[in-house]
């Protein structure tokens, strides 16, 4: 039995390398010849070898010896882990000065600690509140201009001729606006790209992505979503929120801005991984709640994607940022739109109320709802699909940043021209009407009097088409207008997904939904006996809109939450639910969800909720790396400096041990210090030397750490002289005494446990004798994948 | 305490049921005095009635026997309504029919606003006298017999109604303060119109193109008209300029024509056509992104997934 699983594990092997060639035809097209030959060739040898020394093991290790000169160079696919991603601390170091200072800190120094995190709650809210108003009012006036010349440019030459000059206006205009956004984007800061879900969800997770809660970031992305927008791409403003709280949440908990070079000498307390990571969670619920007025489905969206670390009052906290959040943005918007004190803008997108009577639902409608989930998941996951094999081609190929401005013009451009054409060959004249007045009436060929129809859907901003189309009243669009929009708009919305640009996927998503939701509306309107109301085109377009979306994104309880707060009516919490638990089955059938797809895609060694199924049978011993570098108790300065400058390890952790053999003898454990530490140790030159001088000098503090967090500077900065190199450093009082070590017959699933739950960074495998043999990190664990064929391995790589 | 003749205007009449009586006699109680039964006597058969002092009045019947409801006696005078608010009433009658007297043609084409403004004015100016707290020749105030006497509120209840057709209309906007005239804004379209629609008629016989040639102008001066007007326009023009907007795009088939397709299309195709030409370019120019595979550190005899064949053995 186990043996044939083997087998096939085995040569599942081949496989995954040969499929990286072969199941790319539409990428790799003619050059698809030559790549699979030259995988093949060096994986199949590669794996021979070491198929057939199993018990010849002095040859093997010779020719990986090989292997390991010349770095073998594969095109990049999913089933990588990069280096350059690395892990938070979220452990806390007990060292002999944690200790010092907790015992220095008196019972209010701790009262005060808990009110400034209430106090960094508020402002993470505020501030989060009023980015999402910067953004909502400026896209509206930049967005208006724009509309109202283009419009202006239409009337004029639908009458004398010459609409095709008003088509290059539109997309010259769309084209020099996202032409600004992506340039922010690809030559300042290439991690605000997209909707940022998927780096916080990392950060959640415990992984440092690099720069991904920095000032400069989020600058470019409030900047790039406002010229995303307002370039008429098929995209959102709501998920770039999720992230622009997530850094506002870093930057405030910290009290300084190291690009600014500023520092309040507030919240020191709070500079380190763990304090920063609860804040940011706050941050990214702060941000839910302004982009879709949804408190609570911001800290349920904190609890799913980053749930590991909870604790009552740690909930409390981020939804009252959350709630802080929402009125900031609700105060200022009724400030804005001149009715102070009217809190009826909660979000950025705003679904409108689904209260009038047609909209109630009844039982035998929840099987037509179940139905519309199960065609979001399909449709969800033929999205992720195509979005999937977009993104490697774009890895792969536009990876410049000049190619990447040149992508998102060019679609911009084409977003422009299609939705012209759709317009301009649209029949469909509808009556003007005082009620629902549109923002951008557009006449073209219509009867003086009406409007054209396809224009409310592609000649606006996403989040007012939306609207729309939830309330507008039946008999607005004809099914062909509905049919064609939601085609385009389908393949535009995945053809930007992934630009570089930074913008959302939820509007988009449900826009699409909702028109496809009307349709359906339409259609059973039609079946449905003559003078019966139940089968109201906006109730089945907000339906078809979570339908789509949970096919799309794959997130549960939160979105449930968020769209039933969005509605404004519980009384949908039901078929919502239903709709999203359908969507959720049936898309994962086909395809991950994708944020999950793009998650894969950057090689971020992300740890899911449980290790892969079958993975009992691995223990630690096989997972963790091994030999170690490990440093002495008392370590020469020389010796430290090398192992940290070395660049083909570049180890992040050593372990701390009694005597280190010269053999590779595995030494016994006492202590755990980080390679940050060390920095800062070599920087304020503690060695024992010069312990007599330093008498004089003041004694080394945790503050000393926090100030150097979270931008340590590197090895190479740090200079040590000749003669400094022969000290000696004395580690006790600054390593980790006690850090979690597991036996090597530990099973692979209890190792990811205990990682998973305790937010480890670092874990010593220890034979026992106490004695160091291997080390379990991040990436160690998240090589391990159940694929088609069984458990696979990811390869490293560097990026 | 005596009665009153039978008033031939009173709005109500009850015919009581036993059960009845005592409904009445809340209703009594929660003052509502203003109730006319010209037929008390027969309709009214209640036993224990009678020992109700406030109710004295009513004799006592048996309780089974029905008169015809035409006669009709009348009630108390303090309870009974005066003369003024009688004269009031009447004039309120006059004006509402002569008023929905000429709404009833103005329906279609509409011209509610323009032709019935007077009717209007004066209705309301009968209603403001009923309802004006002002005190009439006998010390009194109709607002309250004539306006809320009992649940059915008719006078009020038909007011409104006009009140609200007047102001779904929107006809404030076309009439001046005071409801003496049509206001200029709205003659001078009025006047506009008639003109495109004279056109209209000129040309009407034979070829529309030539309709659409000559009246072009006219029809565009009254479009521009129209959108410089207020934003809230009265019904009338609203109604009128739809018809000729519908007469000019549908049945004469002004509207512009679509003729440009061929440029629309050269330009789009050649925008579509770019991202083909840059992803093409770029997947035969640019290199391809190679990945540098990193070997990990292992326990040597424990190198990756060899150990699945030692625990095979």
């Amino acid at each position: 039995m186990s043996n044939i699983t083997k087998k096939v594990s085995w040569s599942s092997r081949g496989d995954e390398l040969g499929a990286a060639g072969e199941g790319t035809p539409l990428l790799n097209g003619s050059e698809q010849p030559r790549h699979s030959r030259q995988f093949s060739e060096g994986g199949s040898l590669f794996q021979i070898g070491r198929l057939s020394t199993v018990d010849l093991e002095e040859e093997i290790s010779a020719e990986e010896e090989a292997a390991r000169g010349q770095p073998r160079e594969i095109p990049h696919n999913e089933k990588l882990l990069s280096l350059k991603y690395e892990s938070l601390d979220y452990d806390n170091i007990e060292n002999q000065l944690f200790l010092e200072e907790e015992r220095r800190m008196s019972f209010t120094g701790f009262r005060c600690l808990e009110i400034s995190r209430w106090l960094i709650c508020g402002l993470i809210g505020l501030l989060t509140g009023l980015i999402a108003c910067v953004i909502d009012i400026v896209v509206e006036k930049l967005a208006g201009y724009k509309y109202e010349a283009i419009k202006q440019n239409i009337e004029r030459f639908t009458e004398v001729g010459g609409l095709s000059i008003s088509l290059i206006l539109w997309a010259v205009l769309n084209f020099s606006f996202v032409m600004v956004g992506s340039i922010l984007v690809a030559f300042f800061e290439p991690v605000a790209a997209g909707s940022g879900i998927p780096q916080i969800k990392c950060y959640l997770n415990g992984v440092k992505v690099p720069r991904v809660v920095r000032l400069k970031t989020l600058v470019v992305k409030v900047c790039g979503v406002i010229c995303s927008v307002v370039g008429g791409l098929a995209v959102g403003k709501e998920g770039p929120m999720i992230h622009s709280g997530a850094v506002v949440a870093a930057g405030v908990s910290q009290g300084r801005s190291t690009t600014l070079k500023k520092d309040l000498m507030i919240f020191e307390y709070f500079r380190r991984d763990t304090e920063k990571r609860d804040f940011v969670s706050a941050g990214a619920a702060a941000g839910v709640s302004a982009a879709f007025g949804a408190p609570v489905g911001g800290v349920l969206f904190s609890l799913e994607e980053g749930a590991s670390f909870w604790n009552q009052m740690l909930t409390w906290r981020i939804f009252f940022a959350s709630m802080i959040s929402t009125f900031t943005l609700n105060f200022v918007l009724s400030i804005y739109h001149n009715n102070t004190g009217d809190l009826s803008n909660p979000g950025l997108i705003n679904f409108g109320r689904f209260e009038s009577e047609n909209l109630n639902y009844n039982l035998y409608e929840i099987p037509l709802f179940i139905a519309m989930g199960a065609i979001g998941g399909v449709l969800g996951a033929l999205f992720n699909v195509l979005n999937y094999w977009l993104t490697i081609f774009r890895i792969r190929y536009v990876h410049r940043p000049c190619l990447q401005v040149m992508e998102a013009m060019l679609v911009a451009a084409v977003t422009a021209t299609v939705s012209f054409t759709m317009i301009y060959f649209s029949n469909d004249c509808q009556p003007l009407d005082s009620e629902h007045a549109e923002e951008y009436p557009l006449q073209l060929f219509c009867a003086d009097g009406e409007y054209n129809s396809m224009a409310t859907t592609f000649f606006n901003t996403p989040e007012r088409s939306v609207r729309s189309l939830f309330h507008n009243q039946p008999g607005t669009w004809n099914p062909l207008t509905l049919g064609l929009f939601t085609l385009t708009y389908f393949f535009l919305a995945c053809w930007t997904y992934g630009l570089a640009v930074s913008a959302g996927v939820f509007i988009p998503s449900l826009l699409i939904g909702a028109a496809w939701g009307r349709l359906c509306g339409i259609w059973l309107a039609s079946i449905a006996s003559a003078g019966s109301i139940w089968a109201d085109p906006g109730k089945y377009a907000l339906i078809g809109a979570a339908a789509q979306l949970g096919g799309i994104v794959r997130m549960t309880l939160s979105l449930t939450v968020i769209l039933v707060e969005a509605t404004g009516n519980v009384t949908y919490g039901l078929p919502i639910m239903l709709v999203l638990l359908t969507a959720k089955i049936v898309g994962d059938y086909f395809q991950e969800g994708l944020y999950d797809i793009h998650i894969k895609l950057q090689s971020v060694p992300f740890l899911h909720w449980e290790a892969p199924a079958t993975s009992h049978w691995l223990t630690a011993r096989e997972v963790m790396s091994s030999p170690v570098t490990c440093l002495n108790r008392i370590e020469k300065v020389g010796t430290i400096v090398d192992v940290l400058s070395n660049t083909s390890t570049n180890h992040n952790g050593f372990p701390v041990v009694m005597q280190v053999s010269d053999n590779d003898e595995p030494a016994k454990l006492c202590g755990l210090i980080l390679r940050s530490q060390l920095i800062v140790l070599l920087k304020h030159k503690v060695f024992v030397e010069l312990a007599g001088s330093r008498l004089s000098r003041r004694k080394l503090q945790l503050k000393d750490f926090r100030d150097a967090y979270p931008r340590f500077p590197p090895i190479q900065s740090i200079h040590v002289s000749q003669d400094e190199r022969e000290c000696l450093m004395d580690l006790t009082e600054f390593m980790n005494p006690t850090p979690y070590t597991v036996p090597q017959e530990t099973s692979l699933p209890r190792v990811f446990k205990l990682f998973r739950a305790l937010g480890l960074r670092h874990l010593v495998v220890v034979d026992d004798a106490n004695r160091v043999i291997g080390l379990v990190t991040r990436k160690d664990l998240a090589r391990y994948h159940l694929g088609k064929y069984g458990l696979e391995e990811l390869h490293l790589a560097q990026t | 305490m005596g009665f009153s003749g039978c008033q031939q205007k009173s709005p109500r009449r009850l015919v009581m049921s036993p059960r009845g009586s005592l409904l009445f006699f809340i209703l009594f109680l929660i003052n509502i005095y203003a109730f006319v039964n010209c037929d008390a006597g027969t309709s009214l058969a209640s036993g224990e009635q009678v020992e109700s002092p406030s109710l004295a009045w009513y004799p006592s019947s048996p309780a089974d026997s029905f008169v015809p409801l035409s006669l009709m006696s009348s009630f108390p005078e303090d309870l009974e309504i005066s003369n003024y608010c009688l004269e009031l009433l009447g004039l309120f009658s006059q004006r509402y029919s002569d008023y929905v007297k000429c709404l009833v043609p103005a329906a279609r084409p509409v011209r509610v606003c323009l032709k019935c403004y007077s009717g209007y004015g004066s209705l309301l100016n009968a209603y403001t006298n009923i309802s004006s707290n002002q005190m009439g020749p006998g010390n009194e105030s109709c607002r309250d017999s004539l306006l809320r006497s009992d649940r059915l509120m008719l006078v009020y209840v038909l007011f409104s109604n006009m009140q609200d057709l007047w102001e779904k209309s929107n006809c404030d906007f076309c009439i001046t303060e005071k409801f003496q005239n049509v206001n200029n804004e709205t003659l001078n379209f009025m006047k506009n119109l008639n003109q495109t629609l004279s056109c209209f008629e000129k040309y009407q016989q034979g070829n529309h193109t030539e309709l659409c040639k000559n009246c072009k102008s006219s029809y565009k001066g009254l479009n521009e008209l129209y959108s410089k007007m207020e934003k809230t326009l009265c019904i009338d023009v609203e109604d009128a300029m739809n018809m000729t907007r519908i007469l000019w795009s549908k049945n004469f088939n002004c509207s512009l024509p679509r003729d440009e397709t061929v440029p629309v299309i050269a330009v789009s195709s050649f925008m579509l056509f770019l991202p083909v030409i840059f992803y093409l370019s770029s997947f035969l120019h640019s290199e391809q992104k190679k990945r540098k595979l990193i070997q990990p550190k292992r326990l040597k005899s424990y190198t990756s997934l060899m150990n699945i064949q030692d625990k095979q053995s």
